[in-house]
């Protein structure tokens, strides 16, 4: 039976919809009859039986039709003249007649409805119940709905009686009791100080951190090690991540060209930074949604608006209007999540349908940043800094004014070009907005205006491409003119995202299709009028903005609001027992559920907000708790099983899966490879052993083991992980070459630790992985493994290069992996010659690269190259220039030294100019056809972005007075050129192919992977098919250095590694109890 | 313990059979597979499946002001008509129209639902393809398969439910997040089945590990993860983890076998054109796909013309003419071996891009983006093959008749594999979510 709408909301809405009309009796025979029409026909797509409110609009109540929906109120009680349903179904017009589909409705059926609404729409009583006892019915905020418990204000409850000392545990405590349950004894301490390490620094204790807190006799011994973690710095960069989830932060745009962004990561040290110094919580929330109008000149308050950039951003969109709506939208929806806890989104397009939320209350929230300008030129420094900056920078600017302005003049046609073809594809509007003066613009305007015009900003990034011909080698002198005066300039200066206003005015968000302005207020259900009165608001006295976000800012710190102080401390609890006292982190509403312990959240709220919104003093509070300290294991579950399976009265603890970061940072921890002492600054690769928080977080470009680990996505608000289990997690732990590496880290840091003594090491082992000692069965097992591996014959294919500087890497938007190559690598790969086929006809060389640096000097970094015996045979190289090369920095060239046209023996330099840039994926190649007698050769460059499509295969074509080499012979070096560490290649190499003759643009591997005959050798680096064998048939397998591709019994897979990499498989070890 | 108990609820490749979600169950299943042959670019639909004459009338002249105004991508919404030189015919039964660049697919007319009066909403690669893929043009919801596996689960546990392939390494526009299973547990997610001889990513044991020490090692993680389990009685998702090592040692054995076309006929091989190096690439595929859906795989989406290849901006004529021939043999060989095999009931195979193409031109001879009006066609799980559905204006410029949009499509699919599109909720962050974002019906008469 569907449960009956309560005394008090019925009244409510009669009150509201219908006046002195009232609700009539309930056999009013023509109003059950017009509903049951309506019903017949309009339910079907309006009304909450459905589930459908097809343009906004809700017609199952009185309430619903008259709030009405995108179009305004449908239903006015006594005027059918100004009832749009009415007159929709009146229409002839296609897109505006109702019902769309289907018979149009009787002329009888419409003096029925005409006759009701003139009679004044009176709701018939059989019909007033609400569609489910928990569904809000729009149009109305009752006294049932302002009652919820999250709209009240905090109180502090007394505590309950009790004996215990931490007064969380009164709460649990009490509870327990009420339930009947006993909750299980404290953990072992060597479980307790491994779950208290992860959790409050996300890293593993080490073995000697372990022993010092099982040893130590102090009674206050772990309240003394919790003070320990949360002074550590590692506790910032724990905390950290999970803010950063629920402020989607990502370190790039998320849209078609994922975009790095190279400040995000200011943002990201200023949340850890703020975890780290304790900055007060309401202070933190302030600096985020208006640092500038709150603390101006504060550095860090200005990094914080960093919290108003981390939407995503597509540049290959015209349709800038629609964007910047959804950008704004996008903050709307992330402010509910994170600050009010409220599920705003679904208040977008209709009144929230389970929480008095309405349309207008979004808008109303939408405009507290609507006049918001996103900038990238605002820095987070001080004055001083600021002062010395521009002293430099102005003394640079002296000295380099003739060769910029030269600069200037020669880009000015390529400029003005640029600009005229990016502008002239916007629609008309939106080129009206960008052609008009500054000053002329309005807010919007403006804002529009900025927007459209990043996509112009990133036409001048591509500028250097379209300078062409003498030009182009001009345009690269003058830039190495310039860049010889590097020394003189500046440091770039702290550049932060960041957002300003359009000014003073102020830019009210409009409810779209309904056109109502609304200006800012906080949400209605807190009001007492009906939709909330404006927000008071004060001006800053500078004039540059609306003072709205700081309004926003004070209102939510104040004590008196209901969700700030609750959502801090419920998140804080999840961090700690992975469910929060309420399970929703980001929804108090109906849609979430009532806290397990409704009390305690208020104390715990209430505690945090008199304690100066203390953070660290509350998480103490929380892992000191003996609830917090349980054990996992109750030596008589059953009971609480059966009456509470979740745990939400918390009898035990639960053991939990580690996150993914977690995961990682872990494994690296094990190995004895993480970089503990970055501990800020620009955001490295993934595949850099740091710790996660300061890795990259490339949207459309995820680390594997974080994907599978169910890291979020970065694009909303995400409150809590996902915990599942998979085949595919589990082959990546089994079967990829990175796991495979971790384990032979761990077992060369054991082999050191504990060296020559297998049980010394497996014991070492448990301690680093588990926090314990082996077992004796489990001693005699890892001892059973060992004498077995020992006992297998190795397999044939062990690579002598996993023992050396290679590291398999995958390549990004490339199958497979590829070979990573330190900077520092003196061996490069090696294939034997092609002495079957000569060069005659010339060359072309390919690859697949992510160069991860170049050159400081001038020097060539090595892609593939052939040197001759002695000077008589010369040499061809293929690489990319360095930073100081003399004629063009970071771009690809090929060098060789052989015979040239008019009989010279020397050198031919090709630069081309196609620039590479750091840390990207690429496809490159060269391809050589050799001078003769008709004339010059030529050297086609290829370069292509992986990363991003909309990037054309680019080629640049440089004459060559080259004949031929005489190389033919010798041997292949890849990534490297002998033992010369400057021409090492840095990054990853991935699929080179090396063919006779110059390749087409058909024939090029970018387009065409198909075998073909005229491959000499074709290294994919791939583990099945042998990571250093040449996939071409010619045989040409790869060596390393001087060292053969054979069998090696001291380096890669040996029986510790083996036990190593199993156990880092292991439940314990992706664990804590 | 039962290895079948702890499937049961931790393993989020949930098998059929497993409790019914919310909006399951209701509706009568007609499909039971879906094979999404996806056109990565926006191909032209006046050049394939919907002729327009007038366009060919009005050529050179601006777009009449009758029609209203529109954006695009590249802001053409000016410039001159383009012509379409395709030679048109009708085909099968039904007299359905087809152009000349597609003479296989035509000959499957009569088992063919062309749907002429799609809709979408973004004008961008990035954003069409995240909508075509997810309903929405922002990023972070589930992908159909995800939703679809999410529901209904998959037929075989040895093998991922949802599976993509593209016909070359480009990377597809947005990356794997279009297969990606956006606010739903990773588990939900498709996975990519790659060429050569390692399909799934760590499919193989690593090289340098004997066939032995592999052994060795899954037997060790499987009695430490036991012993771990066994602490934890109740835990169930420890009971997960041991049987995920089992999962993956099946898929490790399964997966290779599905991939190896070296039992199939001279005859299948030539009715995909396998022979051909022209259509040897989506060929593959194309068999590929039946293969996987023989096996039980739900959800299998190919890529054609990764990287935005179809996006004919300039040189629709050589653009489209080399795609249409590489894709035109296998796809209809794909219908007519599934046909004959009787597959073609219970799997729904859907043809289409992210949008189509405008009848404006873009550099002389190209055409830029078109989502306000485009074809897609669906065949086999149910569908009524010889019908076509919607039609666009007198120019290929808006669908105008029985438009539907990707949430009527999307719905329209879950509909065939019997998933209620409002019914189906998944709870994140306490919020119902629905895998059309609350929008879309299916259209019901595609069935006849």
């Amino acid at each position: 039976m569907p449960p009956r709408l309560s005394i008090p909301l019925v009244l409510a809405l009669a009150g509201f919809a219908a006046g002195t009309a009232s609700v009539q009796a309930a056999d009013n025979a023509q109003a059950e009859q017009a509903v049951a029409l309506l019903e017949a026909r309009c339910f079907k797509c309006h009304s909450h039986s459905a589930g459908k409110n097809k343009g906004g609009l809700v017609m199952d109540s009185l309430a619903g039709l008259t709030t009405g929906g995108d179009g305004g109120a449908a239903l006015l009680p006594g005027d059918p003249s100004k009832s749009l349903f009415l007159q929709n179904i009146l229409s002839v017009d296609p897109d505006v007649m109702m019902p769309p589909k289907g018979e149009r409705l009787t002329k009888d059926e419409v003096a029925l409805l005409t006759a009701w609404v003139q009679a004044g729409a009176a709701w018939p009583q059989s019909r007033t119940r609400a569609p489910a006892a928990d569904r809000y019915l729009p149009g109305t905020i009752g006294a049932k709905e302002k009652s919820w418990w999250a709209y009240q204000p905090v109180k502090r409850p007394d505590l309950p009686a009790g004996q215990a000392r931490n007064p969380i545990d009164r709460f649990i405590d009490a509870r327990l009791t009420q339930e009947g349950l006993t909750a299980s004894g404290e953990a072992d301490r060597a479980v307790l100080i491994r779950r208290v390490t992860f959790d409050a620094t996300g890293l593993p204790p080490t073995p000697e951190a372990v022993a010092a807190f099982v040893g130590d006799r102090d009674p206050l011994a772990y309240e003394k090690l919790v003070d320990r973690l949360l002074a550590s710095p590692a506790y910032g960069q724990r905390m950290a991540r999970a803010w950063l989830d629920l402020v989607r932060y990502a370190d790039s745009d998320g849209y078609r060209i994922d975009d790095f962004r190279p400040t995000a990561w200011r943002y990201r040290d200023y949340v850890i930074k703020a975890y780290n110094e304790n900055k007060p919580y309401d202070r933190f929330v302030q600096e985020q949604l208006a640092g500038d109008e709150l603390f101006p000149g504060d550095p860090d308050a200005l990094t914080a608006l960093g919290y108003l950039r981390h939407w995503i951003y597509e540049y290959n969109n015209r349709d800038v209007r629609g964007q910047w709506e959804n950008i704004l939208n996008d903050i709307t929806d992330t402010t509910g999540d994170v600050f009010l806890g409220a599920g705003m989104q679904c208040a977008r397009c209709h009144d929230h349908k389970f929480d008095p939320l309405l349309q207008r209350d979004y808008y109303a929230l939408r405009s507290f940043f609507n006049n918001t300008l996103p900038v990238e030129d605002r820095i987070a420094w001080t004055d001083p800094a600021a002062a010395e900056h521009a002293r430099r920078l102005a003394s640079w600017e002296r000295k380099t004014q003739a060769i910029r302005d030269e600069i200037a003049a020669l880009e000015k046609t390529y400029r003005e070009t640029a600009t005229q073809k990016a502008i002239e594809i916007f629609p008309d509007d939106v080129q009206a907005m960008i052609l008009k003066p500054a000053a002329q613009r309005t807010p919007y305007e403006q804002q529009i205006a900025a927007l459209a015009w990043r996509q112009v900003d990133y036409e001048y990034g591509r500028l250097d491409r379209s300078i062409k011909g003498a030009d182009s080698v001009k345009h690269a002198d003058l830039k190495r003119q310039l860049a010889e005066h590097d020394q003189l300039k500046p440091a770039e200066p702290p550049f932060v995202l960041s957002v300003r206003e359009t000014g003073a005015q102020g830019l009210d968000a409009v409810i779209p299709k309904k056109n109502t302005v609304v200006p800012p207020a906080f949400l209605t259900v807190l009001s007492a009028q009906y939709p909330a009165e404006p927000a008071k608001i004060t001006p800053p006295a500078d004039g540059t903005s609306t003072g709205r976000r700081a309004a926003l800012a004070r209102w939510l710190t104040d004590q008196s609001n209901p969700f700030t102080a609750r959502l801090a401390m419920n998140r804080l609890w999840q961090l700690s027992f992975r469910r929060g006292l309420t399970p929703y982190a980001s929804d108090l509403g109906r849609l979430g559920e009532p806290p397990s312990h409704p009390e305690l959240l208020d104390w715990l709220a209430a505690e945090f907000m008199s304690k100066g919104w203390d953070q660290k003093a509350l998480h103490r509070l929380i892992l000191t708790s003996a609830a917090y300290r349980r054990s996992s294991s109750h030596p008589a579950p059953q009971a609480g099983q059966l009456k509470d399976p979740q745990n939400a009265w918390l009898w035990r603890f639960q053991p939990q899966r580690l996150e993914a970061e977690q995961i990682r940072d872990a494994l690296f921890a094990a190995g004895g490879d993480l970089q503990a002492d970055k501990q800020n600054g620009p955001s490295v690769v993934y595949s850099e052993p740091t710790r996660s928080i300061f890795t990259r977080i490339m949207r459309n470009n995820r680390d594997p083991l974080a994907d599978v680990f169910d890291a979020p996505q970065w694009f909303n608000s995400a409150s809590s992980r996902d915990v599942t289990t998979t085949p595919i997690q589990s082959l990546l732990l089994l079967n990829s070459p990175f796991m495979l590496k971790r384990g032979e880290a761990l077992a060369a840091r054991l082999t050191k630790e504990a060296p020559g003594d297998d049980a010394a090491q497996v014991r070492r082992l448990y301690q680093v992985l588990f926090a314990r000692l082996p077992t004796a069965p489990e001693a005699a097992q890892a001892a059973k493994f060992l004498q077995e591996v020992r006992a297998q014959k190795p397999t044939a294919a062990v690579s002598a290069a996993l023992a050396n500087d290679f590291q398999p890497e995958k390549v990004p938007f490339r199958d497979g992996q590829g070979a990573h190559l330190e900077s520092s690598h003196r061996k490069p790969f090696l294939a034997s010659g092609a002495t079957e086929v000569d060069l005659a006809r010339g060359f072309t060389i390919e690859a697949v690269i992510v160069p991860r640096t170049v050159s400081d000097t001038g020097s060539v970094r090595v892609i593939a190259a052939q040197v001759g015996k002695g000077k008589a045979d010369g040499y061809w190289q293929f690489g990319v220039t360095g930073q100081k090369s003399r004629r063009a920095p970071r771009v690809l060239v090929l060098q060789a030294f052989g015979p040239l046209l008019g009989d010279d023996f020397g050198e031919a330099v090709h630069f081309s100019g196609l620039r590479i840039e750091m840390n990207k994926p690429y496809y490159v190649a060269a391809a050589v056809r050799y001078a003769d007698k008709n004339g010059p050769g030529e050297v086609t460059f290829s370069l292509k972005d992986l990363a991003n499509d909309d990037e054309p295969l680019l080629h640049d074509r440089v004459t060559t007075r080259l004949t031929g080499v005489r190389t033919a012979p010798q041997t292949i070096q890849l990534g490297g050129k002998g033992t010369d560490a400057e021409s090492s290649f840095h990054g990853v190499l991935d699929d080179l192919r090396f063919s006779a003759g110059p390749l087409n643009d058909q024939a090029l591997l970018y387009a065409n992977e198909d075998r073909r005959p005229d491959t000499l050798g074709f290294w994919r680096f791939e583990n099945k098919s042998g990571t250093l064998s040449d996939s071409s048939g010619k045989g040409r397998d790869l060596a390393v250095g001087a060292v053969k591709a054979a069998p090696d019994a001291k380096g890669g897979a040996t029986p510790l590694a083996a036990l190593c990499h199993a156990l880092l498989n292991s439940s314990e070890f992706l664990y804590v109890e | 313990m039962a290895f079948s108990d702890l499937l049961a609820k931790d393993i989020v490749v949930p098998a059929a059979g497993t409790p019914l979600q919310p909006g399951v169950g209701a509706i009568k299943p007609r499909a039971k597979s879906v094979i999404f042959l996806f056109m990565e670019g926006g191909p032209s639909q006046m050049d394939l499946y919907d002729p327009k004459p007038l366009l060919n009338k009005l050529a050179g002249q601006r777009l009449p002001e009758s029609f209203g105004s529109v954006i695009t991508a590249m802001g053409e919404s000016k410039s001159p008509l383009l012509a379409s030189k395709r030679e048109w015919k009708q085909y099968g039964q039904s007299g359905q129209w087809f152009s000349d660049w597609i003479p296989h697919i035509a000959s499957c007319s009569d088992d063919l639902a062309v749907i002429r009066s799609c809709k979408a909403d973004g004008i961008n690669h990035s954003a069409g393809v995240c909508q075509m893929n997810t309903g929405s043009i922002l990023a972070g919801k589930p992908s159909l398969g995800s939703w679809i596996n999410y529901g209904i689960g998959s037929e075989n546990r040895n093998l991922p439910a949802f599976i993509v392939m593209q016909d070359n390494q480009s990377s597809v526009i947005n990356g794997p997040r279009n297969w990606g299973a956006g606010f739903m547990p990773a588990g939900y997610q498709g996975v990519r089945l790659t060429g050569g001889s390692e399909p799934i990513p760590n499919l193989n044991t690593p090289e340098a590990v004997s066939a032995d020490l592999q052994k060795s090692k899954l037997q060790l993680i499987h009695g430490v993860n036991k012993d771990f389990a066994a602490r934890y009685p109740d835990r169930s998702e420890l009971g997960a983890r041991l049987a995920s090592y089992e999962m993956a040692a099946r898929m490790q054995a399964e997966a290779p076998g599905v991939v190896d076309l070296t039992g199939e006929t001279e005859a299948t091989r030539t009715l995909y054109g396998l022979d051909d190096k022209t259509t040897e690439g989506m060929g593959r595929l194309c068999l590929l796909s039946r293969r996987m859906v023989e096996q039980g795989v739900r959800f299998v989406q190919i890529y054609h013309g990764a990287g935005s290849k179809w996006d004919a901006h300039s040189k629709i004529e050589s653009n489209h003419a080399g795609l249409c021939a590489s894709m035109d043999k296998p796809v209809a060989g794909l219908l007519k071996d599934l046909k004959a095999r009787g597959l073609l009931e219970d799997t729904l195979v859907v043809w289409g891009g992210e949008f189509g193409r405008t009848p404006m031109s873009e550099k002389g001879d190209g055409r830029d983006h078109n989502p306000t009006g485009f074809t897609m066609w669906m065949a086999g799980g149910g569908v009524q093959g010889g019908q076509t559905i919607g039609s666009t204006d007198d120019l290929g410029l808006r669908a105008v008749d029985t438009p539907l949009h990707v949430h009527d499509l999307h719905a329209t699919i879950l509909w065939l594999l019997g998933i209620d599109n409002m019914g189906l909720t998944y709870r994140y962050k306490g919020r119902p979510e629905r895998p059309t974002q609350n929008e879309g019906e299916p259209y019901k008469k595609i069935v006849g």
